[in-house]
Parts: structure tokens; C-alpha cells; sequence
């Protein structure tokens, strides 16, 4: 930086302030983009990587395996289908009934799985791990909560918390973040999750106490996730659990992803939005300041003609002290947005939140766009200035 | 260097659109070694004849000789040399640039020709210590006088050895002291160098130390104006 400072006039500190502010706006504007991406997208790579079955009907579950009771003789079925690699029984609850159904992409789930079962979802074998622990055979009591869950109630390992009214778990583990819907998630061992299902729902412990249907312990779970064998199409496979065993509602992958990316084209068009806003934004503020820089400098350029300096040794110059002014304020503009975009998601963290994400491909595409668009303005601006005589250039620029 | 306009014709446009004519069928010769002055009203095109015998604009009719080399038809690219190797301005208002410093002005004549900054640069200082701002080397223009920004611009000027020199009203910014400096520089470059060295003035004084003076009105030379005076 003291080298390209050491290039640069004096008087290009300004330039540099408003290219920045420029990038920064872009930049911001393009995390917050990032940020949107990539949660439709882990929605997207988390259906795609299993296949989900819930029982037939509407009943109490929620997320993926939104439906009725998935008995334990079904999910012994599924897994005898050819082309099945495992199936994980789960019991998933909104953690707040009364709430958490309107905000179907933000809700917070408790998710019970069984710990001695291989997670079946092929994106995410393993759930990552900042602090602590994820759950154990023979757990009981324990929950691993996601990174957004964790910071909107400043849990960490071994605090408590309490899921159902006069039922606390330990916190054992906290997820890293994912920026999709685990952060958001409290996994408890499947048997505690059956637990919290049977204290919310009097009518289904009515039902189970009363021995409907022969119904047992096992059989309480709102779904299961499939794994498929290698080289299996899961869509096909969806398709084959659907005709051979009857009572359940598989959906699809393929069919939810395609669903799913419908129910989030708003989203989509939102970030293009963004997108195509942040660019225009920043793009335009980022020319017309370079362009205006060179443009101020007429004169300079009239007087260096008058000493002999050739279009092309003119043109060298600029696009050189562009360079280094497009990259200074760039490289500025990225450090503003961070800082801020730090401070607000400093913030936002306490409710569970975050609203920026500065991925490399961000940060990089905005230095280059700003060095890009940098050379190109000031190419325009040198190609009129040198259009002008000597005697022209200068007086204009007096 | 022998310089020869040949019927020097320039029009520029007005607000309206309409034409101003500026210099009309001008004819000038300046011999090698010759210190010759321009005078005459404002408005009567001095600044723009010199403009164009120093290729800083097109002029519309004629032509321009440098030696034997008809510069004026030059191509565009081709005249950057010319400008940076055998002419040499000194404008009234200095023209020098904010953001350099008083050396690097100095070396900015050097870079455009080719010349290396370690062979400039003893010569540039050289040059600024005889003008006596050889102290002032690292300051900025607005770090300086008038005086001394003349006299970097003459050391700008110079500093390539042109075989032209020519001086846009050099002294109309400057007192007395400081105005006898650079003419009389002017005038040793001719004596002592053998350059020619055209000078747009409206001081007397100045006009005197011409080996003649050229008057021009309305954008034409008047009769006789070619004709010697000292």
C-alpha cells in the first residue's frame, strides 16, 4: 500500500474515499446476497441429500418429515426396498407450536435422531462440531444446538436449557455455523425427542395410552431419512418406496427441490435485485469518480502532452494511477463493508441472526470489478482528454 | 533551428456556433540563434500563433517548418517528439503540476523523451541551482512564489536542450527582479546556445532585448512588423 500510495497524487485521497464508498455499498449489499445464497441453497443440498418419509396424514410434525405417525413396521419396510442404504427414524418438533409455522424458513426445530444410526443425509454426514460434542449412543438428556440457536440464548457447553416445560437438557455440543436450517436446530437423543412430542400433544398420549393400533414406543416418529446406495437414482428410488410400502408420504428429491426453489423464487428475484442494485450502485459510483478524477486533470494532461507524452504513454499513465486508485479504494471499500457488516451482525448475533456473508468469491469479484471498471473509466476519460490538443486540455483545465 | 509559418490561418468557434477568425495568413521566419518578441493588442492572436508554432493546436491554413521538416503535417503521434525533444514552452501562468514536486516538474520534460531519470537529474538540478531554486527542489508548486514557479517552468523549459523556446507573456506574473531573470536567460539562450526563441510580450523592456519584434492585429502581422526593431 505505501508503494501504490508513493504512485499516486496527492489529491487522490478523495477519489479514493468515494470509490470506496462505492465498493462498500456493493459489497454489503452482495454479503447480504451471499448470506440469502446460501441458505437457499443448504435448504436445496439438505433435500436433495436424502429421502424424506413421513407417515400418511397431516399429523403434529414439522420440517421435512411434516406428517403422520411413522411407525417403527414401516420403517422396517423402507428398508428392505432394494436401492436403500439406511434409514434414521426421526421425531422433528417445532421448538415453539404457536409461533414457528409462520416463519417455515427460520423456525427453530427440535430434531431427535438416534445417535447409532449414520446420519442419512448425503450433504451432510456429519453435522460440524465448534465446541463440545455431537450427541452419543445412550445419550439421554443431552441437546447439540445449532450456531444461531446457541447465540440467540448465549448457550454454550454445559449450560442448560429448557425444551418442554419442566424438562431441561445439557447442552453438550454446539454446531458450527452452516448458515442454513441445522443453525437453527436443538438435536436431542430420539427417545427424549419422543419425550417432548408425548408432553406437547395430550391428544397422541390419550391415543398411546390407550394402545391404539398396538402402538409402541418405537413407533412414535413424525419421519425418516433414507440414504440411498451408490449409483442408486434417489428419485427413482422415492418413487419405488411410494408403490411398495403403503401408508407413508415420500417426497421426492428432486420434486422438493424443484418445489422448494418455487417457493423461494422471491428470494431469488430479491437477490437478483440486490445483485443488479449493488452493481449499478457501485458500479456507477465507482466510474463516474474515476472518471471525474482524470477528468480534473485536464490540464495536467494537456501540459504533458505539451512536454512530448504520446496517447499511449498518457493512457499508461492514467491506467496506472487507476489502478492503484481503483485498487486502494477498493481494498478500503471491502474493509468498510466488513467493519460494518461485523458491527450489525455483532449485533443482530444476539437474536440468533446474521445478516451478512463476506465469501472470498465476494471480496474477490469486488476488488477485480472495481479494477476492472476503474481501467475502463479511466480509458474512456484518457481517450476524450487526448482527443483534445495540448492548448485545449490545458485551457479547459484552467 | 530555422522556423517557418507559411500563411498560418486559425478559426475557432464561438458560443453561438459562429466563427471568430483568430490568425489570419501569417508568415514568419525565425533564424537559428534569433530572439525575436511578439506584441500586440489582446485579442490579436499572439498566444495562438505561438500555440501553433509550438504544435500545442492544429492550425486550419498552412504550414509550419521546423529546419526542413514540415511539422505541421505531421501526424499526431509523430509531433510528440517534436514537442518534447525540440520545443520548449514557458507559459505565463507557470503551468506546473500540483501534485509533483518542483524536481519531479523539472524531470517531467526528461521522462517524455526517453531520458532516463539518473541522467536528468544532475542536469535538472544543475539547471535549479543557476535559476537559484535548486533549495526549493522538494517543494511543491504551492510551496513556492510566483518567482520561483517561473523559474521551475523555465528549468522545465529547458531542460531537454530545445532548439525553440518559446514564452507565452513569461514575465506578466512576475516583478520586476524576477522578470529580468528569466528574459535575461531567454536571451542567453540564444547567444550562448544558438536557439531561437519566440516571446509573446506586452512589456517594452522585454520587447527591447528582441532582435526584432513581430506586431500582429487582428490576426495579422502588420506591415514592416518583420523588420528588426533593436
Amino acid at each position: 500500500m505505501v508503494g501504490i500510495a508513493r504512485l499516486l497524487p496527492k489529491n487522490y485521497l478523495f477519489t479514493i474515499l468515494g470509490i470506496a464508498v462505492g465498493v462498500s455499498g456493493l459489497v454489503a449489499l452482495g454479503a447480504m446476497a451471499e448470506r440469502i445464497t446460501r441458505f437457499i441453497d443448504g435448504g436445496d443440498r439438505f433435500v436433495l441429500g436424502q429421502i424424506s418419509v413421513a407417515g400418511e396424514g397431516m399429523g403434529m410434525g414439522t420440517g421435512f418429515t411434516a406428517g403422520g405417525l411413522l411407525r417403527a413396521s414401516k420403517i422396517e419396510q423402507i428398508a428392505q426396498v432394494p436401492g436403500v442404504a439406511a434409514v434414521q427414524a426421526q421425531v422433528m418438533l417445532p421448538l415453539n407450536p404457536t409461533t414457528s409455522q409462520f416463519l417455515t424458513l427460520t423456525q427453530e426445530l427440535i430434531l431427535g435422531v438416534d445417535p447409532a444410526v449414520p446420519m442419512s443425509n448425503r450433504q451432510f454426514r456429519e453435522l460440524p462440531v465448534k465446541s463440545g460434542r455431537f450427541l452419543r449412543t445412550n445419550d439421554r438428556g443431552v441437546v447439540v444446538v445449532g450456531a444461531d440457536f446457541a447465540a440467540g440464548r448465549k448457550l454454550g457447553v454445559g449450560r442448560r436449557i429448557e425444551l418442554a416445560a419442566g424438562r431441561t437438557f445439557e447442552v453438550v455440543g454446539v454446531l458450527d455455523k452452516t448458515l442454513t436450517a441445522p443453525d437453527r436446530f436443538a438435536i436431542v437423543p430420539l427417545d427424549d425427542a419422543r419425550d417432548l412430542w408425548l408432553r406437547r400433544d395430550p391428544l397422541l398420549v390419550q391415543v398411546f395410552a390407550g394402545g391404539a393400533g398396538g402402538m409402541a414406543r418405537r413407533d412414535l416418529n413424525t419421519g425418516a431419512a433414507v440414504a440411498w446406495a451408490d449409483g442408486v437414482d434417489a428419485d427413482d428410488l422415492a418413487r419405488r418406496i411410494q408403490a411398495g410400502v403403503p401408508g407413508v408420504n415420500v417426497t421426492i428429491p428432486g420434486e422438493l427441490s424443484r418445489l422448494l426453489r418455487q417457493s423461494t423464487a422471491f428470494f431469488s428475484a430479491l437477490l437478483f435485485g440486490i445483485g443488479v442494485l449493488g452493481l449499478v450502485i457501485g458500479g456507477l459510483s465507482l466510474s463516474n469518480t474515476v472518471t471525474a478524477a482524470v477528468f480534473e486533470r485536464i490540464r495536467d494532461f494537456g501540459i504533458k502532452r505539451a512536454l512530448g507524452a504520446t496517447d499511449l504513454q498518457l493512457l499508461r499513465e492514467i491506467l496506472g494511477e487507476a489502478l492503484g486508485v481503483s485498487i486502494s479504494g477498493g481494498a478500503l471499500g471491502v474493509g468498510l463493508a466488513l467493519a460494518i457488516g461485523t458491527l450489525v451482525d455483532a449485533r443482530v448475533l444476539r437474536d440468533g441472526q446474521q445478516l451478512f456473508l463476506f465469501s472470498p468469491r465476494l471480496l474477490v469479484f469486488a476488488i477485480a470489478f472495481s479494477v476492472i471498471l476503474g481501467g475502463l473509466a479511466a480509458t474512456y476519460a484518457t481517450l476524450r482528454i487526448v482527443r483534445l490538443s495540448p492548448a485545449e486540455a490545458i485551457r479547459r483545465g484552467t | 533551428m530555422l522556423v517557418r509559418a507559411i500563411g498560418l490561418g486559425k478559426t475557432f468557434r464561438g458560443p453561438d456556433g459562429g466563427p471568430i477568425p483568430v490568425l489570419d495568413g501569417v508568415d514568419v521566419e525565425v533564424k537559428p540563434g534569433e530572439f525575436v518578441a511578439v506584441a500586440g493588442p489582446s485579442g490579436s492572436g499572439k498566444s495562438t500563433l505561438l500555440n501553433l508554432l509550438g504544435l500545442l493546436e492544429a492550425a486550419d491554413r498552412g504550414e509550419i517548418w521546423l529546419d526542413d521538416v514540415c511539422v505541421s503535417r505531421l501526424s499526431r503521434r509523430a509531433q510528440c517528439p517534436v514537442r518534447g525533444r525540440s520545443i520548449g514552452y514557458v507559459f505565463q501562468s507557470f503551468l506546473l503540476i500540483a501534485g509533483l514536486t518542483a524536481l519531479e516538474n523539472v524531470l517531467l520534460a526528461a521522462r517524455y523523451v526517453g531520458r532516463s531519470r539518473s541522467d536528468a537529474q544532475p542536469a535538472a538540478l544543475a539547471l535549479m541551482e543557476r535559476l537559484g531554486v535548486a533549495h526549493r527542489s522538494g517543494h511543491y508548486p504551492s510551496q513556492l512564489s510566483g518567482g520561483e514557479q517561473q523559474r521551475v517552468a523555465y528549468c522545465r523549459a529547458v531542460l531537454n536542450g530545445p532548439a525553440l523556446v518559446l514564452a507565452d507573456e513569461p514575465t506578466g506574473n512576475l516583478d520586476e527582479s524576477h522578470a529580468a531573470v528569466i528574459l535575461s536567460e531567454l536571451r542567453g539562450l540564444c547567444r550562448e546556445r544558438g536557439a531561437s526563441v519566440i516571446l509573446v510580450t506586452h512589456r517594452a523592456d522585454a520587447a527591447a532585448l528582441a532582435d526584432r519584434t513581430l506586431r500582429l492585429r487582428a490576426g495579422r502581422l502588420e506591415s514592416g512588423g518583420g523588420e528588426g526593431t533593436t
